[in-house]
């Protein structure tokens, strides 16, 4: 414990000297131990700081150089987020961490005390993954709860990591930050064994790359992890038997295996190929690219800003005024811009955007934000809201029509109006009933078909009414993609998946 | 034999249900409804001495109407206790008084029955209504199981006994996620972080004292209690010395749900089920699921919607049948269908099962196929002799 202590200080005294008495912009009071902590938070403000030549971060400068911020905007890199994804244990909080470490994110003495920690609990291999895993009690079981936030960026691109929980209890955690995540990092582990668990049925490897395909992850690189292990030791054949054993499933899952995903092999504790290129003398087969250039690689469509502002919120706090947190679907925002929070019909204006922890005037598409907001307060929003343009608001529904596709309902269950489940909708999660089944569709023509039906089994798609008890901000798959696919999950399990056709 | 028992039984906690939401729906000019149960081992000659005194006490009343009314309704009252030379081992039930039916006319009624299970309650109430509390109670006085289900967003608490799953009350919270506001110090987000947890473990468990023991009797009123929740907090709970120890001792199980909410609570009773086996509302929840899966395996030996069923019945081939508890359909103009089949079922060979719509099974059976259906002993395919009725019979049940 005073080994900690003592870690914690000498943290502040680099910090302090790192920082180079840059002060923190909100009170202008430098606080030794706010510093340090801002530190581990998020390591990343003060690299900027100092990149960016030491930008001023006093108050009353920082108008001033948030004007000269904006023209940067133009110029502002492209950003991405990914979600990590894959079975429990296969690696995900680690390689997110090693990603952070490499990318320079995280200094070398929070890796120690990390290392030191992580010793203290007799769980050498886990230190990496602190780096994600902040909170205590994921710490002790080595078990990612909450979506994990952090930023790193390369040449080309900036990118949000959101790094899932793996475990099945958390399926709902990492369904929430898949729907925010762009392309997405499918995790597994070549250990032996472990691949097979999580590739068998009720395995998260399988249900995490049903659900990204569903939550509008178009882009998935497979990763395949701890390749640096004894049982593995860079094997081609292993790595060759995970892939052809995973292709037929991607496919299966509506994944084109040639355009959208990519293989490579990795080891995310010891950080082999994932930053540059590794040595012949570790895997001598492997001519591919590394996870980085990868990353860098990956083109996705570009989105319209001009469309109506659509942002879902996430989380809100409290921070002089209301801050929501979420990534913007649709449209782009300014300061000063008046907006609705729905369905509640809050008007809002926005006082300041921040991206990470940089200020920014204007914000266009796809970027995951931070907004504080005057005329609202904290305690009347919920996560799952929408922030909407004025002109053209979310419509606010406690009813709609929707195809569904039925994936795996429960042994022997079958389909029918009156079938409760959890509807999963953009950050929204809300209990649901279906109320009417208007018609199914032939797998074959797609086409509805004429017979009227009373229940259905797995693998049909079928047109149906659902209900929630609340009202919710959806809009039609048509229209904006990510505002209307959803799932519908119960006791633990994806049962189906779905496209909102009607409101 | 065992089990024909419990059949009849299952028919007469609906007969008695039903008799409640009669009783409970019925007005009375002025107070001149009685209110009268005896428990098993009471005389007969102590009550009729007290309804006469009542009788004396009910002449002085000023109003002539009311006067008559109760007076003829204490008069009803003693009439009906003559037939009864000695309580019933179960205790005696009497309603009597004059009601206002729904088109403005009096009419008078006199119910008196022996309940299906020993009455513990004595009561004697002149009102404007029927008091039915002790009856409800009757209802419920299964085993009650308690559950709490308890996840990062709040807390649900729910009994269950008998077919009745109810929450008793829920409540959200609003924990700091991992990453709270930016440039707050992380050691001291960390503390506020557990401050709030802790807070929130507390209020779970004053709560749960609160709805789990009596406090007229300092004990726990439900006879086992499950927790449930995804992450760590329903461990945290029952570890924990907020915790009162009276329920620490109930606990029965310990389940890993994934969703809080009606939806946890609807798992933490699946996966409790074999503790709970005994349970009428599991019992009910294995029944449509066994009917499900006659459907889902396509054997045929099912059916479904009102003039189906009642061919198959006629043609003896049901083995079960299964009628949601509230169908509101009538056989002829009066006659409620359910009515109909409590009174006749034997006469197809079957069982009748009543069911609730409050599960997951329960409620797609009632929204899905109209609430009425059977298991049947050997395939018989409907489709093949009413191919034209089909879709218009169907619409009908399901509203």
């Amino acid at each position: 414990m005073v080994d900690i202590e003592e870690d914690i200080r000498s943290l502040q005294l680099d910090s302090a000297e790192d920082n180079n008495g840059v002060v923190n912009p909100e009170d202008g009071k430098p606080e030794e131990v706010e510093k340090s902590d801002k530190m581990d938070e998020d390591p990343k403000q003060e690299v900027q700081a100092q990149v960016v030549e030491a930008e001023p971060k006093v108050k009353d400068k920082e108008i001033s150089s948030v004007q000269e911020e904006d023209d940067e905007l133009e110029t502002r890199k492209r950003h991405l987020n990914v979600v990590f994804i894959g079975h429990v244990d296969a690696g995900k909080s680690t390689t997110g961490g090693q990603i952070l470490f490499l990318s320079g994110q995280v200094d070398e003495r929070t890796i120690q005390k990390y290392e030191k920690e992580a010793k203290d609990k007799s769980r050498e291999s886990w230190y990496m993954a602190y780096i994600m895993d902040t909170n205590e009690e994921e710490r002790v079981k080595g078990k990612t709860v909450e979506v994990g936030r952090a930023h790193f960026e390369t040449e080309t691109t900036r990118f949000t990591i959101l790094d899932a929980p793996g475990h099945k209890s958390y399926v709902p955690n990492m369904i929430s930050g898949a729907s925010q995540a762009d392309i997405g990092v499918l995790v597994i582990s070549a250990r032996k064994g472990e691949f097979e668990t999580g590739y068998e049925r009720g395995g998260q490897t399988r249900e995490h790359v049903q659900l990204a395909k569903t939550l509008g992850v178009a882009k998935l690189i497979v990763v395949v992890n701890k390749m640096d292990e004894p049982t593995v030791q860079w094997s081609k054949e292993r790595y060759d038997e995970i892939e052809s054993k995973m292709v037929p499933f991607l496919k299966q899952s509506g994944y084109n295996v040639k355009k959208d995903v990519l293989f490579l092999p990795i080891s995310g504790l010891m950080g082999i190929n994932m930053k540059t290129r590794m040595d012949k003398s570790i895997c001598p087969w492997w001519n591919g690219p590394c996870l980085f250039e990868a990353l860098d690689s990956i083109v996705v469509p570009l989105r319209d800003p001009k469309g109506p502002f659509r942002m879902p919120i996430l989380d809100k706090f409290k921070d002089m005024g209301t801050v929501v947190m979420g990534k913007v679907e649709s449209g782009s925002v300014r300061e000063g811009d008046s907006m609705l929070v729905m369905p509640n019909k809050d008007h809002v204006k926005v006082v300041a955007i921040f991206i990470d922890e940089e200020r920014v005037k204007h914000v266009g598409p796809g970027e995951n934000l931070r907004i504080r907001l005057s005329g609202v307060e904290e305690e009347d929003i919920l996560s799952g809201f929408v922030l909407s343009s004025v002109a053209n608001p979310v419509p606010a529904v406690t009813e709609f029509v929707a195809q569904l596709a039925i994936l795996e309902l429960l042994d022997n269950a079958i389909f029918t109006a009156g079938y409760k489940a959890v509807l999963h909708i953009h950050s929204v999660v809300e209990e649901c009933e279906i109320v009417e089944l208007l018609q199914q569709m032939d797998p074959k023509t797609k086409k509805p078909m004429k017979k009227k039906i009373l229940f259905v089994k797995n693998g049909a798609v079928v047109v149906c009414r659902v209900q929630v008890q609340n009202s919710i901000c959806i809009e039609k798959f048509s229209d904006f993609p990510q505002l209307g696919r959803f799932t519908l999950r119960t006791e633990g399990k994806t049962v189906a998946v779905g496209k909102v056709t009607g409101l | 034999m065992a089990d024909g028992h419990e059949t009849d039984k299952n028919i007469e906690v609906w007969k008695i249900k039903k008799l409640i939401k009669a009783l409970e729906a019925a007005r009375g000019n002025g107070t001149s409804m009685i209110s009268l149960i005896m428990p098993p081992r009471d005389q007969i000659s102590r009550v009729t001495k007290m309804l006469g005194d009542e009788f004396g006490t009910a002449s002085n009343i000023k109003s002539r109407v009311n006067r008559q009314s109760v007076l003829g309704a204490i008069t009803s009252a003693q009439q009906r206790l003559k037939l009864y030379n000695k309580v019933p081992p179960n205790g005696l039930v009497l309603y009597t008084g004059t009601i206002v039916t729904e088109d403005g006319k009096e009419k008078k009624v006199t119910i008196d029955f022996e309940p299906f299970r020993p009455i513990n309650a004595s009561l004697y109430l002149c009102d404007n209504k029927f008091h039915t509390e002790a009856l409800n109670e009757l209802l419920e006085s299964d085993d009650k199981f308690g559950f709490i289900v308890m996840d990062g967003n709040g807390t649900l608490f729910g009994t269950l006994s008998g077919n009745t799953r109810e929450v008793l009350h829920k409540f959200s919270v609003d924990l700091p996620k991992k990453h709270g506001r930016g440039g707050q110090s992380a050691l001291r987000f960390a503390r506020l972080r557990m401050e709030k947890r802790h807070n929130y473990v507390r209020k779970t468990a004053e709560l749960a004292t609160q709805f789990y023991i009596n406090p007229a009797t300092s004990q726990p009123n439900v006879s086992g209690l499950i927790l449930a929740g995804s992450a760590d907090f329903k461990t945290e709970l029952s570890q924990s010395d907020m915790f009162d120890p009276r329920l620490q001792a109930k606990i029965l199980n310990v389940v890993d749900v994934s969703y809080g909410g009606e939806n946890g609570f609807n798992q933490a009773i699946e996966l409790s089920a074999e503790i709970l086996s005994n349970v009428k509302f599991i019992q009910e929840k294995r029944l449509i699921g066994k009917y499900f899966e006659e459907i889902s395996q396509d054997t045929g030996k099912y059916v479904f919607g009102v003039d189906d069923t009642l061919k198959a019945l006629e043609m003896g081939a049901v083995e079960t049948l299964i009628v949601w508890e509230n169908l509101d359909m009538n056989r002829f103009e009066k006659m409620s269908l359910l009515e109909w089949f409590a009174n006749e079922y034997k006469r197809f060979g079957c069982t009748l099962e009543f069911v609730t719509n409050k599960s997951q099974e329960g409620s797609q059976f009632c929204r899905g196929f109209g609430g009425i259906g059977g298991i049947l002993r050997y395939q018989l395919d409907m489709r093949t002799f009413d191919d034209f009725s089909d879709d218009g019979g169907l619409d009908d049940d399901s509203e």
